[in-house]
């Protein structure tokens, strides 16, 4: 063995510090970018609202205070917050579930048809679309026109019907869910796409195997496609979930977070560029930030899975 | 063929873009920069021969205090181009008779300003907001001693530049939101009259609605912004309902928002605001119509509605979308009737200087001609008495009076208050307009006033 080493070059053995050298610039570049404006991010969060007290300076005598988390205790128990984390979980709820069910569906169906790279463009058309330039196209599709002429696509479909005009995007119940199909619209490309791919790699003997033995095509999707692509399926969902909670522009766009349609990211900028209260805007971005980890962890797991596998 | 094993690496990318994201949105704590102060601002600019005694005398009615031909003032204020034109114009006269040179700077940026101040090197003269008189408090110059015509403004100006008891700021443009657009064509057409007291105007509202008629537009929406249409209106309610201390309480928070005054603007406010009756499409229309096209639905033909209330550029937005509709016959405007002060925007001359330069320029627009010379210009109206007779466009001649009569002039409640209590104030007309419970709107926008102004 020794024999062996010797005929190494020096420069080429590997010292302590030659891999620090390798990492160094992307340690450089992460320090830089994510680790410190995350630790800033929660230093700020204990500091009043602009930055120069303790958060504990912001207690009102008379009232619960939490100290020096003053700041969460807006993040975590004020009736606007409240609104934004069961608006979250309806998104969540509610946009995942139909941008991967929509996404499976049209990635299957449109497996088994001619056009299927017009239908797939169609479909992922949106997620090339700036999401705000979205937010303004689903504005005028919801437009309430408050005078005789409906110019909003949905109302005049329910005037030409004989039904009253709604207000979609001020009416409570029906504008979140208003909002969240705008979302599914955007996402359902996305996890198309991938759901696609992951369908091609499907092995073709297994699914012919079982058409052979006579399982119905039902059959053949629930029990045999699904398995196989669940682990793609679980990413998608993963990361889906944590892109929902950070959901920030159709909202801004669309409502600005008036009416019950609040969400945290809205409220974490309204706190920071309307109300200059950057103590709470980090407060709840940390919030946002914890929320996410879970989703995020197990999507790093899953990815070092499929490492491992191969 | 792609390999669906490959997804993930896409995935991870995405991630880390997501985390980026979410990461940013952190602001830097300032830092104020401890700069020792150098005894004057030199800013280098042989424009002129320096040191040269005017040879001829000053114009009638300026006094250069012993300003040098040659004398630089340092300004920085937000205008720019039109607006830059019409400051300049204005003090020509003042720079020809003294031979001062203004070294002005624009931005909009304020932080340039804080920065300046903070360093120790601000410039002789800003034109900044009435918040800052209070921020800069110990740094201004009072005007007593820089040769202000102090005879030429209304005792509630003189009190609003006050900061601890010294007059530190001269208001120098002022543009009001307490008035009503309306079609005199149409008036004349049904036989209405402009009202001049509150009541009047009720029953003007009444007598439409018995008509046939939608008296209001009232149409708020405006993004993330939506809301304050509603405010202009409400706290024009409250000066008619309570006057200007009334809301000046609010602003320092001597009343509560959820004070049974507020209360009953809201009230007010609503009658007209939620129902279908009064304003185009009920409340639904008040929420979900554009502000541009709530003003436009009342010139527009057919008119949706007979009346709208909105500031002064409601004007000018019926000029561009109406081309051939002229000012005075198809529209024009009225002060909201039975308004004990008026609201709106202001613009204040603060000085950190007090060399005979700056006291020229304090004297010249706070003087007759300087009154004269600024309402010329025609840029908004001038917060000297002495303005008001020389106005020449017909608009500002009559906003100029609607001012002149004025028992007060009052910011918008929503700007002035800080952290956060303009959203909040949005948010509680909103929801209130939106079926809420007044009470409880109420309440939370009164919590966020006693957190900012305790």
């Amino acid at each position: 063995m020794s024999s062996r080493d010797d005929k190494v070059p020096k420069i080429m053995k590997q010292g302590r510090v030659a891999p620090w050298l390798y990492v160094a610039p992307a340690l450089i570049v992460m320090s830089f970018f994510i680790v410190y404006p995350m630790v800033s991010t929660v230093l700020l969060s204990f500091r009043n609202a602009d930055s120069t007290l303790p958060a504990t300076a912001a207690c009102i005598a008379g009232e619960p205070c939490w100290g020096i988390f003053e700041n969460y205790r807006y993040a975590l128990t004020s009736p606007i917050m409240l609104t934004a984390f069961r608006n979250n979980l309806l998104w969540i709820l509610l946009m995942v579930s139909g941008t991967v069910a929509m996404g499976l569906l049209i990635a299957v169906l449109a497996d088994r048809v001619r056009y299927e790279r017009f239908a797939k463009a169609i479909i992922f058309l949106p997620m090339a679309i700036s999401f705000v330039g979205a937010g303004v196209i689903w504005k005028f599709m919801y437009d309430y026109g408050s005078g005789k002429i409906q110019i909003g696509l949905l109302n005049a479909i329910l005037k030409t019907v004989g039904v009253s005009a709604v207000s979609w995007l001020t009416q409570p119940g029906i504008n979140n869910l208003a909002l969240i199909l705008v979302g599914i619209w955007m996402w359902t490309g996305f996890s198309m796409t991938i759901l696609a791919a992951a369908l091609r790699g499907v092995p073709t003997e297994i699914v012919e195997a079982a058409r052979v033995d006579g399982a119905t095509e039902w059959h053949v999707f629930w029990r045999i496609i699904v398995p196989v692509i669940m682990p793609t399926i679980a990413v998608v969902i993963t990361t889906m979930v944590i892109n929902v909670l950070k959901i920030f522009d159709i909202v801004y766009v669309m409502t600005g977070g008036n009416y019950g349609t609040e969400v945290i990211a809205n409220r974490m900028y309204v706190e920071m560029y309307n109300s200059f209260q950057s103590g709470r805007a980090t407060a709840i971005a940390v919030v946002l930030i914890l929320v996410i980890i879970p989703a995020m962890i197990y999507n790093i797991r899953r990815f070092q899975e499929q490492e491992a596998i191969r | 063929m792609l390999n669906h094993r490959k997804f993930p690496v896409l995935l991870v990318m995405l991630l880390v873009i997501s985390m980026v994201v979410t990461a940013c949105g952190a602001k830097p704590t300032p830092v104020p920069t401890p700069v020792p102060a150098p005894t004057t601002a030199p800013v280098t600019q042989p424009t002129q021969p320096p040191a040269v005694q005017p040879t001829k005398a000053p114009a009638a009615g300026i006094d250069c205090m012993g300003a040098k031909a040659g004398d630089q003032i340092s300004m920085l204020y937000q205008w720019s181009g039109a607006e830059e034109e019409n400051l300049n114009k204005i003090l020509k006269p003042l720079v020809d008779a003294c031979g001062i040179v203004l070294a002005p700077e624009s931005t909009r940026d304020q932080a340039l300003l804080d920065t300046r101040v903070k360093a120790g090197t601000p410039p002789d003269v800003t034109f900044w907001n009435v918040t800052q008189l209070n921020q800069y408090k110990d740094l201004l110059k009072p005007l007593d001693t820089l040769g202000v015509h102090g005879a030429n403004y209304a005792g509630y100006w003189q009190a609003i530049g006050t900061v601890g008891g010294q007059w530190l700021g001269l208001p120098v443009k002022a543009d009001i939101k307490t008035i009503i657009w309306y079609s005199p064509v149409a008036f004349d057409a049904y036989g209405y009259k402009v009202p001049t007291t509150w009541a009047e105007l009720d029953a003007l509202v009444e007598k439409m609605v018995a008509d046939g008629h939608v008296p209001w537009s009232m149409g708020m929406e405006s993004g993330d912004a939506t809301g304050w249409t509603g405010s202009d209106f409400i706290q024009d309610i409250m000066l008619v309902q309570k006057g200007p201390q009334y809301v000046d309480d609010l602003i320092t928070g001597k009343a509560p928002y959820n004070d049974a005054g507020v209360k009953q603007a809201y009230e007010t406010y609503g009658k007209w605001a939620k129902d279908p009756q009064y304003t185009v499409g009920g409340a639904k229309g008040t929420l979900s119509t554009g502000f541009l096209d709530a003003i436009y639905k009342v010139f527009a033909d057919p008119a949706e509605a007979m009346l709208v209330k909105q500031s002064g550029f409601a004007g000018g937005a019926v000029k561009e979308k109406f081309p051939t509709l002229k000012y005075g016959s198809d529209y024009d405007f009225f002060g909201v009737p039975g308004a004990q002060g008026v609201q709106g925007g202001s613009d204040w001359m603060m000085m950190f200087s007090d060399k005979p330069a700056v006291k020229a320029l304090v004297a010249y627009l706070s003087s007759d001609a300087g009154a004269a010379e600024w309402a010329k210009a025609g840029f908004d109206l001038s917060p000297n008495s002495k303005a008001t007779a020389a106005y020449t466009d017909a608009a500002l001649i009559k906003k100029g009076q609607i001012l002149a009569s004025a028992q007060g002039f009052t910011p918008d409640i929503g700007d002035t208050i800080p952290g956060g209590f303009g959203k909040a104030e949005w948010t509680a007309i909103v929801d209130f307009v939106n079926g809420a419970d007044l009470d409880a709107a109420l309440a939370a926008a009164a919590k966020v006033q006693a957190e900012a102004t305790q």
